[in-house]
């Protein structure tokens, strides 16, 4: 782990994540989520099904875009003396990485079928292509479609800052309940250190989801993780459908 | 126990279609039950947890198939250990596909996966419906798996893992329904609709509808009405 991936986890970066509840605002105005507990439940329910996808995808494009699965390793472009040597074999060439990666985001879409939930992700998907490549410079930004997915973007940001799949599965998972959390709080008013500790005991389970997800991102596109929580993407579609949010999603 | 189905249509002179290819073994037979019909009759109980099912269907381009069971499948809990019963349907369809099976009932302890994977090509249609119900009348719920994999032209359409019951990942209280029914189709697209407790949501030249609850036929009620809401083409 490097502070690379602290810094992409981290809820200060300004990659439009805070504009979106991952569901929790409208799961609070359906009743479902309310207290500390029926949180932890929602953030759990959230992160074994959307999480899980977006770890694996995430992984899967770290895995493409540094060229690990052809037995290489990742050449981002060095930012720093500690940065990866030059004797390392290339990227995989562009137009390689831009098959891939349009595969993954297909992928990522057949996952998504609700159409709020896929303009959410490409939405802080493109939000983190603007932040990612000033903060991270790669050519591998390049081979992305524009507004990808957002976990897709997450790969290609890991790579390009010399981070592992594991890495990008980790952040994934994490971020598919740090950010609803964060809304749950500003939502019902509930006392930070109650959210950051609900947040803070769902670790085991992140680790867990990102663990497996990433043991699935090594193969074919195809059985990348694929859970899905209908209720979700009703949340979801009710939500969009609304005049009086205060959330994108 | 092995099962493999393997039915082939085509279309024939005349433009009906034939059935070249109808292979049955295992718990499984093939019954033709008209022109472009099939029902699949189970001739043993079960499935049993361990239960390994495969049927594969390829429908030609200009031919149509539709395939029915004749009774609910009840799966039941492997005699040792904690095996899930498996079936899996590969299709490739270039014509027109309907799977509109009855509904699988999982008892307790048991644990049913099911797996859809359609390969279709372009202009192939396809509609297919799974109802799902978890225990019996007055048991506890068994637990059940589903992914659905749509591929067209070589590209996912759709691609979800639904998973009920006890121990499953997303399977969590308040929202832990008993009842559960999804459509998928391919070939005509419909716009977003929601109901309660039930969603239906496009995809590139069609759409898929989910619908959870406590009681099946309600269930079936509420995606019914999906299928029927908002005709107009989005």
């Amino acid at each position: 782990m490097t502070a690379a991936l602290l810094t992409l986890a981290d809820a200060r970066l300004p990659a439009g994540g805070h504009t979106h509840s991952g569901g929790v605002e409208q799961a609070i105005a359906a009743g479902l989520v309310r207290d500390p507990s029926s949180l932890a439940a929602f953030l759990l329910r959230r992160l074994r099904t959307s999480g899980a996808v977006a770890a694996g995808l995430a992984a899967a494009t770290t895995l493409s875009s540094s060229g690990r699965h052809r037995g290489q390793v990742p050449s981002p472009v060095p930012l720093s003396p500690t940065s990866p040597s030059s004797e390392e074999p290339p990227a995989p060439s562009s137009s390689e990485l831009v098959a891939a990666l349009l595969r993954l985001d297909d992928e990522a879409d057949a996952r998504t079928p609700s159409p709020a939930l896929r303009a959410a992700s490409r939405q802080q998907g493109r939000g983190l292509v603007r932040v990612g490549r000033r903060a991270w410079p790669s050519t591998a930004w390049d081979a992305l479609p524009s507004a990808p997915h957002h976990p897709v973007a997450l790969g290609v940001a890991a790579a390009a800052g010399g981070l592992a799949p594991r890495d990008a599965a980790a952040a994934a998972a994490y971020l598919s309940i740090s950010g609803p959390a964060t809304a749950a709080q500003r939502l019902l008013a509930m006392d930070p250190i109650t959210v950051a500790a609900v947040t803070a005991r769902l670790s085991p389970e992140v680790d867990a989801v990102a663990e497996e997800s990433l043991s699935r991102a090594t193969g074919s596109p195809a059985d990348l993780p694929a859970d899905t929580d209908p209720l979700l993407d009703l949340l979801a579609e009710v939500h969009a459908a609304r005049a009086d949010r205060f959330f994108a999603s | 126990m092995i099962t493999r189905v393997e039915v082939v249509a085509r279309r024939g002179p005349g433009g009906r279609t034939v059935l070249p290819v109808v292979r049955a073994s295992g718990q499984l037979a093939v019954r033709r039950t008209g022109p472009t019909t099939i029902h699949l009759v189970a001739t043993a109980f079960g499935p049993l947890g361990g239960d390994d099912a495969e049927v594969s269907l390829v429908v030609e381009e200009g031919a149509s198939l539709t395939v029915h069971t004749v009774a609910a499948a009840v799966a039941l809990p492997a005699r040792e250990g904690d095996r899930p019963s498996v079936q899996r349907v590969r299709a490739a369809v270039a014509g027109a596909l309907v799977l509109a099976p009855e509904p699988t009932v999982v008892t307790a302890r048991a644990h049913h996966r099911a797996e859809l994977t359609a390969e279709l090509a372009e202009g192939a249609t396809l509609a297919a419906t799974e109802h799902v119900l978890l225990g019996r009348a007055g048991e506890e719920p068994g637990r059940w798996t589903g992914t659905t994999r749509v591929e067209r032209a070589g590209r996912p359409l759709l691609h979800t893992t639904v998973a009920l019951g006890p121990g499953a990942p997303g399977w969590l209280p308040p929202v832990a329904p008993r009842a559960y029914a999804a459509t998928v189709s391919v070939g005509a697209r419909l716009p977003v609709a929601t109901g309660q407790d039930a969603v239906r949501l496009p995809l590139d030249d069609g759409w898929t509808a989910t619908a959870w609850g406590t009681e099946l036929h309600t269930v079936v009620r509420a995606l019914a009405a999906l299928e029927g809401v908002g005709e107009e083409v989005a």
